[in-house]
């Protein structure tokens, strides 16, 4: 039962897109209300983070990488809007038990309100991204036309984590936390700041590969510094692992739904 | 034509944990997974059906705890049932959950779109409504003001005013009725009543009665989950009033065994006659005397006040307790007593009776009240007959204390230096 939604199915593909345009606006306008640069902030905190790695690694660990600024840009951009997601995403039922208490309200929209919050600081930044390609020499090509297909990818892929992650923090409050500690863990186990080729011996190379944001970097990378069509493998198991986590984390949600509000 | 809501033997069962249920996956390292399991349930509702048909209003009464939320939130699809099923046919909309996605740094403005979204609309239509919404929140100079600078009323206004353009085919309501000021108030219901005019189907959960009584076709009385019974509402609720009266210490939330709790709101004539429950024992009537045996309804503080009560007895019945009630307007239960707690036991003949109740003083601040009159049966088991709400009662005090009680007072000042200019307020007061 759809209750505001009976009107067709155009009115409901309507009303979604509107219930996500509105809480992802509400969830910005609260972040930067009051703040003179507004959402410029994020962006700020991002370039900031970037030039002092850059600054700090430019020999040494970004020996030998080519345009390194703009490399641990898309580094920083990808890995923050995970991050954020992630973080913001555990929580997206807990918090906001004022609209899962609202007959008709469809919860399922609250993590994909997260993860598309997120986004829209990654969007911001892209003009930024542009800049720091052009200042370091890198040559634009036509592949730059697949990044949205990118975002798409990565889009789906957090989404499944945030399914999971939402539905285990109704039960396990602590939930958040450890996807806080494993975050900060994994910045370094990502090739943020360096170059995974070089820097990990041969040997444990299976497994830092398992994390599937390594192939995700790589993936950005190879399209947008190195002008080349990515590793089909990383395409393969990118699009092959959110396949597999979107419907498992839909469906758990789902199952849940009923049970948060007999748990908030 | 199809019934709008048919509800066919529901039933939500709510799990009951340990107390020290694992609530962090830490713990459940440390204490094991058996204590994630509940350790028993309980029904908050089982065996509910009804059905209701397009049009009508249905009210749900019920004590607190009766299943009465729970019920509203299985037939909005915000709960799971456990048993039995829900169908709702139509378009629903629910004044529940108000206030949601309300942020106080956020504008009316951006409120409404927030908060329409959530509540239903498209974009586009809370664009074409917005005008229509600001106009009934009364709110047109504030819409560009964060709503942190709003009252609670004036939020309450706004978000009652999303709501209720939705225009549902089904409406669902649940006790906010009971916010904002008395005009509002009364704007909500007219627009309500209209709703049910034009053809939507209402149900409505409350433990107030006089909503109810003014909104619904029909009533439904909940109890320990359960239907007690459906149907007319001023017969339900009287008989609902009547249960509570009889059974008060059951009713969680009262410290008080014997003060009943009766429906609030404006002064009521007609529906709030309790009709004698039983032919056997009835209140005839009921008068408010000065110390002169005058009639009145206007007394002063400290004033002594009679209630004299006429009783017409068709059957002997065993032993029959009176009691009288002064409650204030707002229903805040100033005094009660009975004839039990003055060790007084009546025996009843058959034929007309009569039994005063002596207030030497009647110590109350100004303000309106009204007197309560029940008689009940010896074990408290049964009401009799009830008076609720018709006798009210003005009284004035000339000093403005606050609460509930203008106790006989003086100050008294031991600064000598002031003692003199402190003596004519003394004599004053002393008057």
């Amino acid at each position: 039962m759809n209750l505001p939604l009976s009107l067709g199915q155009s009115r409901y593909w309507i009303y979604q897109r509107d219930l996500l345009y509105e809480l992802v606006s509400r969830n910005i306008k609260i972040r930067y209300k009051g703040s003179i640069l507004g959402i410029l902030w994020s962006l700020i905190y991002s370039v900031a983070q970037a030039r002092v790695f850059g600054f700090l690694f430019r020999s040494g660990l970004g020996d030998g990488i080519p345009n390194f600024p703009a490399y641990v840009f898309i580094g920083i951009l990808v890995w923050t809007w995970i991050q954020s997601a992630l973080t913001a995403g555990s929580e997206s039922i807990t918090s906001s038990s004022d609209l899962i208490r609202k007959p008709g309200f469809p919860a399922i929209i609250l993590p994909a309100v997260t993860v598309a919050t997120s986004l829209i600081d990654f969007l911001i930044a892209l003009p930024v991204l542009l800049a720091f390609l052009i200042y370091g020499g890198t040559p634009l090509t036509s592949l730059l036309l697949l990044v949205p297909f990118l975002l798409a990818v990565q889009f789906l892929f957090t989404l499944s984590l945030v399914y999971i992650l939402a539905t285990f923090q109704v039960t396990f409050r602590d939930t958040k936390h450890i996807v806080t500690v494993v975050l900060r863990l994994g910045f370094f186990l990502t090739p943020i700041f360096y170059d995974a080729a070089r820097m990990i011996p041969e040997h444990y190379q299976w497994l830092y590969r398992l994390n599937p944001i390594v192939h995700l970097l790589e993936v950005y990378r190879a399209i947008i510094l190195l002008g080349e069509l990515p590793d089909p493998m990383s395409m393969f198991i990118l699009c092959g692992l959110t396949a597999i986590l979107l419907p498992f984390g839909y469906k758990l949600f789902v199952n849940a739904k009923y049970r948060f509000l007999e748990e908030l | 034509m199809r019934d709008m809501i048919v509800v066919n033997n529901l039933g939500k069962r709510f799990r009951r944990y340990l107390a020290d249920r694992p609530k962090r996956l830490k713990d459940v390292f440390i204490r094991g997974v058996s204590r994630l399991k509940p350790i028993d349930y309980f029904w908050a509702l089982r065996n509910v059906s009804f059905t209701v048909a397009p049009g009508l209003a249905v009210g749900i009464v019920g004590h607190n705890g009766s299943g009465k939320s729970t019920l509203l939130n299985l037939v909005g699809d915000v709960l799971q049932p456990d048993e039995g099923q829900v169908e709702v046919h139509g378009r629903m909309s629910a004044l529940l959950s108000l206030g949601a996605g309300f942020h106080p740094d956020l504008t009316g403005r951006e409120i409404v779109f927030v908060n329409g979204v959530i509540t239903g609309f498209t974009r586009q239509e809370i664009k074409r409504k917005f005008d229509s919404i600001i106009d009934f929140a009364e709110l047109e100079e504030f819409v560009e003001s964060p709503i942190r600078t709003y009252s609670t009323g004036m939020r309450m206004r706004l978000a009652f005013a999303i709501a209720i353009h939705m225009e549902p085919e089904i409406l669902l309501i649940d006790e906010v009725l009971a916010v904002g000021d008395a005009a509002f108030r009364q704007k909500c219901i007219d627009r309500i009543n209209q709703f049910k005019k034009e053809g939507r189907t209402i149900l409505i959960v409350s433990h107030t009665s006089d909503q109810i009584q003014k909104l619904c076709d029909e009533v439904i009385w909940l109890q320990h989950g359960q239907v007690v019974e459906r149907g007319d509402p001023e017969e339900t609720i009287l008989r609902y009033l009547a249960d509570m009266n009889k059974n008060p210490a059951a009713r969680p939330g009262t410290s008080s065994g014997l003060a009943p709790l009766p429906p609030s709101g404006q002064a009521q004539s007609q529906a709030a006659r309790n009709r004698p429950h039983s032919s056997k024992l009835k209140l005839v009537e009921v008068r408010l005397l000065d110390q002169n045996a005058a009639p009145i309804s206007e007394i002063n503080s400290g004033d002594p006040l009679n209630v004299e009560i006429e009783y017409l007895v068709s059957e002997p019945v065993k032993k029959p307790i009176f009691r009288v009630a002064i409650s204030r307007e707002d229903n805040v239960l100033c005094y009660a007593t009975t004839t039990v707690a003055a060790g007084l036991s009546i025996s009843s003949a058959t034929g007309p009776g009569k039994i005063r109740l002596q207030l030497d003083r009647l110590d109350l601040n100004g303000g309106q009240y009204y007197v309560d009159v029940g008689i009940h049966e010896h074990n408290w088991s049964y009401a009799y007959d009830y008076h609720w709400r018709l006798y009210p009662l003005s009284v004035r005090s000339h000093t403005n204390g606050r609460g509930i009680l203008h106790l006989p007072h003086n100050w008294v000042l031991n600064d000598r230096s002031t003692a003199d200019a402190g003596d004519s307020d003394m004599n004053e007061a002393l008057q």
